[in-house]
């Protein structure tokens, strides 16, 4: 093995000579940041993750306008990665090797954040993650300016609980990791709060499913022994369309039997005529109507980038302002654009966010984010009725017996999953 | 023997050694081993296209040699990947428990360290248990028998189901299609216990070898897929040049009459379909250490019918055609959707191959059958034997 | 002009406050009148509050963040007062009219006036006040669970209302929150009804709230067993607490309880659930989990060792138990508590499930009528099921009807028929969007999305499936290039977002039979819609003279050729019929589901299946297919009602092994007709 190495290594000395004159060194010196944008341009997530694109050029464009970062413009380097995972990894590492990027912007589903956990790990880039998401992760290459479940989740089941007094819960989902973990979360939850076992129905739905008929009418029977009853919807994308459409047809009102969603936001409802649906309710971290001027100045500038003065904004592209502004000052206060450096500076950045408050980004890698309820409107807006003070993301939940005792720190315990009980780091790297 | 058989087939030796330039330069030019002109990125897609190369000599095998056009070949390639990735998975979860457990007070009994794994690998996806199917999953040698056992019984009982009842034709492959959908439905569900739609990830990093970089592993596996496909090919010419091959040949040629001569057709079917599932996982089982994760998105059906129009287009009946095909539009693919191709301005539109490969790839497909029914082989072959006229 | 707005202004501040209120839209909100009373009276605090207005500014944060727990102090606290303008109040807050001033806290109701300004109007006197920006107001939005308390207790004001609208919501309120209170006005208001229907209502509510609000227990069983035949969700929603049981458990014989059924231990009830009620109870010690065993052994490690063994050895669970019985015998640890002590401790109790509510007759008719009720509702229950499964089988028939067609009929394998579907679905949303009036451009959509999808059937036919006549294979392949284009194309068109295509009103709501059963009529329309065309293509294939060279060209082409008929034609013609009709499902599916590029994808593998499992060359065997796999389906989901993709994944099996014993499909063709 080892003579075999250096056989090699002859060999590629010999090639090394052959080519003398056509290698140069990739890291010449360039006048320019470069920032990795890493997300599906085609194939099914495009709808969602094209919008965060371009929410990144145009925060890019913007930055430049005042002079770039550290003196030097900032330049985007986008790659799709086709809504197909395992591409995911290839691009992140093409992006981190060949286009030597500073930092990356980046994911919507939690497989492709999944796939390119370990190449940013072992290649030690940065990853900003925009998308509410189940939780149970943080790592250290990788900032989290979406939502956890307790910013997201458990304040709506809360406000079911307390503002509307439900008493039975349907929980409905698409089958796959978020709806599992979060509703496996609010399962435990609502045991803690006293809701029985027979009080929580459970039901998942594939991908895209169109026949609704049978859930929602199980959904309208769970009325019968006389509780309040509440949808907590984690269904995800186009699926959404046809479960609203028959939730309207069998006439079940908002006031009746509510319908919280995890997953729907202003691009989903720009799907479907939502005169039926008006006092559904979403929980999130920022609505389009939320009236303050740096909203009003956020959604003019992306009315003028992409010229389209009917493009709404979402939450997601709000992560994604939190996080690119929280990178340029962190790059700032680092005075580098290396990656260890800017991972220490981030902890403890303060900015404010669209909906009136600040956030802060915490040691476990994620945000304070204030928890807002809205209801749908006729014209697909929400009106807001309910927002919190900003919560602080918590990486591993506290309802879960198993994550109850994990904690993430990466200021003093250095550690994405440190066990408090064995007061043991259980893995410095992540597990994907 | 074999002497006698290369020296029938020279193309055989033409591909090897091919082949063998092909390593020896991505080697010489690597990170790992050489001049590091050629990122390790280039190295894994490399070795990641031989191994697609392997499926699609398998679907050759099945469809230009024996006439049925499977489309659910991905699906045992898949399978392959699953296997591995079980074990890749298992271990090296395995190592990081019983790493972070050192420090505890008592020294961990079985038990504790096996649900410690099931958090980790399952709790992601809603679960904590270690599910019955990963009852073998710690020992590398049972999964690797399981990489052939598995995709080799699937393909068994399903093609003797089909076989037995005459199932020929369009109707076999869209049979085949539904086994394929179903298989991947069943693996998007979180219950079926390999993690749902997330599948496995992170099978990049190997157990016992965390100390080795990537740049080195990627050698290793491109130098692994490239010897796999190899043999494949060896093993494929063996097999259709002779005798068995000839009856193949005849069976997708005129059914009927080769089963009035006696033979029995079924029994070449079964063989066919079985033996080339088993490729298909081998394949699978080399590639998705390379790509990092496999996930039921891997087996839905449009990818077997992608594998279809690989070894259309690359042209079916030769060996040759199926590797220049898989080879050719998996490459072209990545790179006219990795955004890398110039867009083309037309002054009114501009055409962005991110958005229009596919029509491109869609059209071609539709071209290739209808005018170039063997393919680029076949045109190369109008060429080589116009050379020799 | 300035003239008649100002007077008008002038005229709306002297009329007496309540005229006011249902003036609100008095024009006048010219741009002048509000912009001159916005720079005159900058809005001032008065000096004394209207008594409406202390009330609330005594509650001032409960009724600007009103929540279920406290608003009820805020509504005792406005009816206390008995002002008459208390109810208005009431109304309008719940209806969200409602906005508060932001610098004093001050709650008024507001009209709209010009640009982004509001006329505020004294909550107290119905009086304009001034003009303010909409910027210094909050407009104060009680959630639901907040109007459902004050719709509650408007009920008894509103119940004798003239507008029968008003009365209609007073009894939406109860329907959702009855209380004890609402009985009495109910039932008097009852006499002076005299909608007919409302009355109807009001009577039938008034036998459901006495269930649980009734004053003598003849009243409550008699309107419990009134219920017997009645499956609705409300009778049943008031039924069902009646019968709450808890487990308890006591010494001896229960007493004092009103006893459901006795349980024993290990049969009725888990012991280790039973054993949980003692520890809890502390009549019994409890039984140590093996995480709590390890952390008593953690404990107790001394040089080394725990209870004599040492530490390296505990790595397995004899070991630590072992170590752990040592502990016991030192007396550091609590003990095991085994099998014979927990039944020992357990035959010293009688355990029983008892009603929450003591009164026994009541119980007994509740559970004796919802026993009744129950057994009506498997009955519908299994008529629904039917019903679902008629509608899913009528949407996979309609999917596959233009398959059955071109696959089953002329034996041409299509694989971009998902796609004809496709392009059905995105015609109608064209058409919706030129069309702004849903009906007519439903109307339109219908027969466009067949001539188009027509057209490009007519096109796939004779540019790609002519010239691979003889090869299946092929012609499958090309096809699905021909399927994977189109889809991109449409993603590149029209965006990989799903678009929305509305069914006209009156195809909204459902059908509903009971509270059980209740179909949408989109889906009966559809349902009609696959009707029509099943049999308008058994008359065109048996009944026409088209018909008839179809079956001709289908079953022997040279032959049918040489009696004149052009095959080339009919082959055209067929196509074209089939793609149409898949363009019509398309805008079917779409108006049920969603318009988007891989709305026929989702239905190819599907449709395929319907034509196989029916049996090919037969339109009654895409009929009896559909119907198989439709009930099907239903039937998988209603035995594993948590995973509907469970249910896909059987079906599919489930046909693989269908095709395995009637590889014709379940309606064969006999003799030459078959073919192959």
């Amino acid at each position: 093995m080892k003579f075999s190495t250096k056989a090699m290594r002859l060999a590629g000395v010999t090639a090394l000579l052959a080519t003398t004159m056509a290698y140069s060194p990739a890291q010449a010196a360039d006048d320019t940041i470069k920032v990795g944008v890493l997300h599906s341009l085609s194939g099914t997530m495009a709808i969602s993750e094209t919008t965060l694109k371009d929410t990144v050029l145009m925060l890019i464009e913007e930055q430049n306008k005042k002079g770039g970062v550290l003196g030097k413009q900032l330049e985007a380097v986008v790659v799709d990665p086709a809504s197909d995972w395992p591409l995911f990894a290839e691009k992140a590492r093409e992006l981190l090797t060949v286009d030597n990027v500073d930092v990356m912007f980046g994911c919507w589903t939690s497989v492709s954040r999944k796939s390119v956990l370990p190449v940013i790990e072992e290649l030690n880039g940065l990853l900003f993650y925009p998308v509410q998401y189940e939780g149970e992760e943080s790592s250290k290459n990788v900032f989290y300016t979406g939502a956890a479940p307790n910013q997201q989740a458990i304040p709506a089941t809360d406000y079911y609980l307390e503002e509307l007094g439900v008493e039975k819960f349907a929980l409905l989902g698409t089958d796959y990791v978020y709806p599992r973990t979060t509703n496996k979360i609010l399962e435990a939850y609502l045991k803690d709060k006293g809701i029985a076992e027979d009080d929580i129905f459970v039901n998942y739905t594939p991908f895209g499913h169109s026949d609704w008929s049978k859930i929602v009418a199980d959904v309208k029977a769970l009325g019968a022994d006389g509780k309040k009853v509440g949808v907590i919807s984690t269904i995800n994308g186009d699926a959404n369309i046809g479960f609203y459409k028959e939730l309207a047809a069998q006439g079940i009102s908002a006031d009746d039997i509510p319908v919280v969603a995890f997953s729907v936001g202003e691009e989903e409802l720009s799907g479907l005529d939502t005169t039926n649906l008006v006092g559904h309710l979403a929980a999130w971290n920022y609505f389009m109507s939320a009236d303050t001027p740096a909203n009003a100045e956020f959604i003019k500038t992306w009315h003028a980038f992409t010229g389209d003065e009917k493009r709404v904004t979402n939450d997601p592209m709000e992560a994604t302002y939190i996080g690119f502004n929280m990178w340029v000052n962190a790059v700032e206060a680092a005075g580098t654009t290396e990656v260890d450096p800017v991972i220490d500076a981030m902890i403890g950045q303060k900015y404010p966010n669209l909906t009136g408050t600040e956030a802060e980004m915490l040691p476990n890698h994620h945000l304070t984010k204030p928890v807002l309820i809205g209801e749908i409107q006729a014209d697909g807006q929400f009106d807001i009725i309910s927002q919190t003070e900003p919560v602080p993301g918590d990486a591993w939940t506290d309802y879960l017996p198993e994550s109850a005792v994990l904690e993430s720190d990466w200021k003093d315990l250095k550690c994405g999953m440190y066990n408090t009980e064995t007061k043991t780091c259980v893995q410095m790297k992540s597990n994907y | 023997m074999k002497n006698t058989f290369l020296a029938r087939h020279p193309s055989v030796i033409v591909f090897i050694l091919i082949l063998a330039v092909i390593t020896l330069l991505a080697t010489v030019f690597s990170e790992a081993y050489g001049t590091g002109l050629l990122p390790t990125n280039y190295v894994k897609i490399l070795g990641k296209t031989l191994c697609l190369c392997l499926i699609a000599i398998a679907m050759d095998l099945v469809w230009g040699y024996c006439g049925i056009l499977s489309l659910g070949h991905f699906a045992f390639f898949g399978l392959g990947g699953y296997m591995i990735g079980m074990w890749l998975m298992y271990a090296r979860t395995e190592d990081i428990v019983i790493a972070s457990m050192t420090n505890a007070a008592l020294p961990p009994t079985p038990d504790e360290v096996r649900d410690a794994i099931g958090t980790q690998i399952f709790g992601v996806v809603g679960g904590s248990d270690v599910p019955l199917v990963w009852t073998f999953a710690h020992s590398l040698p049972i999964q690797l028998a399981l990489v052939v056992l598995v995709p080799g019984l699937l393909a068994l009982v399903f093609g003797w189901l089909a076989f037995r009842s005459r199932v020929t034709g369009v109707y076999l492959s869209i049979l085949t299609q539904a086994m394929t959908l179903a298989l991947s439905l069943y693996l998007f569900q979180n219950d079926s216990g390999l993690r749902g739609n997330n599948g496995l990830s992170g099978l990049q990093n190997i157990p016992g070898l965390t100390d080795m970089p990537q740049s080195v592993l990627s050698i290793w596996f491109m130098w692994g897929s490239a010897l796999a496909l190899g043999v494949g090919y060896v093993f494929a010419a063996w097999m259709v040049s002779g005798k068995f091959g000839n009856v193949v040949k005849a069976i997708r040629d005129d059914e009927a009459r080769i089963r009035f001569l006696g033979y029995s057709v079924e029994a070449y079917k079964l063989f066919i379909f079985t033996i080339t599932a088993v490729i298909a996982a081998i394949a699978g089982a080399i590639y998705y250490p390379q790509a990092g994760i496999v996930n039921p998105a891997e087996i839905a059906p449009i990818a077997s019918i992608y594998l279809a129009v690989w070894v259309a287009i690359g042209g079916r009946g030769r060996l040759y055609g199926a590797v220049i095909g898989a080879a050719l539009v998996s490459l072209l693919s990545s790179w006219f959707t990795g955004g890398q191709a110039p867009d083309v301005p037309l002054g009114f539109y501009t055409i962005k191959w991110v958005d229009w490969w596919q029509v491109l790839l869609g059209l071609s497909f539709v071209l290739v059958t209808l005018f170039a029914p063997r393919g680029i082989a076949g045109m190369f072959d109008r060429l080589v034997r116009k050379d020799a006229a | 002009m300035l003239r008649p707005l100002l007077i008008a202004a002038l005229l709306a501040f002297a009329t007496p406050p309540l005229a006011l209120a249902q003036d609100a839209a008095a024009p006048s909100d010219t741009p002048a009148a509000s912009e001159q009373v916005l720079d005159d009276t900058t809005p001032e605090t008065p000096a004394t509050l209207g008594p409406l207005q202390a009330i609330l500014q005594e509650h001032q944060k409960d009724v600007a963040k009103a929540s279920r727990r406290t608003v009820d102090e805020v509504i005792a606290a406005v009816r206390e007062a008995g002002l008459p303008q208390g109810l208005t109040f009431l109304e309008r807050w719940g209806d969200r009219e409602l906005w508060q001033r932001e610098e004093d806290g001050l709650f008024f109701f507001t009209k709209k006036a010009e640009g982004q300004n509001l006329t505020l109007i004294d909550i107290d006197t119905g009086e304009e006040v001034g003009t303010v920006s909409k910027r210094d107001m909050t407009n104060l939005k009680p959630n639901s669970g907040v109007r459902t308390v004050i719709a509650s207790s408007l009920v008894a004001s509103q119940l004798e209302d003239p507008d029968p609208a008003r009365r209609r919501q007073a009894l939406e309120a109860i329907e959702r929150r009855a209380e004890k209170d609402h009985l009495e006005p109910l039932r008097a208001s009852i006499e002076t009804e005299t909608d007919p229907v409302i009355k109807a209502r009001k009577e039938r509510l008034l036998r459901v709230i006495t269930i649980s609000f009734g004053q003598t227990t003849e009243n409550r069983v008699e309107a419990i067993r009134s219920f017997s035949q009645d499956l609705s969700i409300d009778a049943r929603a008031a039924l069902n607490p009646l019968v709450v049981t808890r487990i308890g458990y006591s010494e001896g014989e229960p007493e004092g309880v009103n006893v459901a059924r006795i349980l024993t231990p290990g049969r009725t009830i888990g012991r280790e659930e039973a054993y949980a009620l003692l520890v809890n109870d502390d009549k019994a010690i409890a039984a140590r989990t093996r995480a709590e065993r390890k952390a008593a052994l953690e404990a107790n490690i001394e040089e080394g060792k725990v209870g004599g063994v040492p530490v390296s050895e505990l790595s397995s669970q004899e070991a630590r138990d072992r170590a752990y019985s040592n502990l016991v015998d030192e007396g550091k640890a609590p003990p095991f508590v085994t099998d014979e002590t927990m039944d020992a401790e357990l035959a010293k109790y009688t355990f029983y499930e008892a009603y929450a509510d003591s009164n026994t007759e009541v119980t007994t008719a509740a559970a004796e009528t919802l026993d009744s009720i129950d057994q009506y509702v498997g009955l519908n229950r299994f008529f629904s099921l039917v019903l679902d499964g008629l509608s899913l089988a009528s949407i996979y028939f309609l999917a596959a009807i233009g398959l059955a067609i071109t696959f089953g009929v002329m034996g041409v394998i299509n694989m971009a028929h998902g796609e004809f579907i496709m392009i059905g679905a995105y015609t109608g949303y064209v058409v919706q969007q030129i069309i702004p009036n849903y009906t007519v451009s439903i109307l339109v959509a219908l027969p466009l999305a067949f001539v188009i999808a027509a057209a490009a059937g007519i096109a796939l036919e004779r540019l790609v499936i002519r010239h691979l006549a003889s090869r299946p294979l092929e012609t499958l392949l090309a096809t699905f290039g021909v399927s994977i284009a189109l889809q991109q194309i449409a993603k590149n068109v029209f965006g990989t977002q799903a678009r929305p295509l509305t069914s006209p009103s009156w195809l909204d709501g459902a059908w509903v039979i009971n509270d059980v059963v209740a179909v949408s009529y989109i889906r009966i329309a559809i349902f009609v819609l696959a009707i029509i065309f099943f049999a308008l293509l058994l008359f065109v294939l048996n009944k026409t003279r088209l018909g008839l060279e179809v079956r001709a060209v289908t079953q022997n082409p040279r032959m049918a050729s040489s009696m004149g008929i052009n095959p080339d034609r009919i082959n055209m013609l067929t196509f074209g019929l089939g793609s149409g009709i898949a363009g019509i499902a398309g805008v079917a599916i779409g108006l049920f589901a969603k318009v988007t590029s891989e709305l026929g994808q989702a239905y190819i593998v599907q449709s395929f299946m319907t034509v196989v499992v029916g049996g090919v060359g037969n339109i009654w065997g895409t009929l009896a297919g559909a119907t198989m796999i439709g009930f099907l389906q239903k039937v998988i989901e209603f035995f594993n009602p948590s995973n509907t993709l469970a249910a896909q994944t059987y079906m599919i099996i489930f046909i693989i092994i269908f095709i395995q014993f009637r590889p014709k499909g379940i309606i064969a063709l006999k003799g030459r007709a078959a073919g192959d």
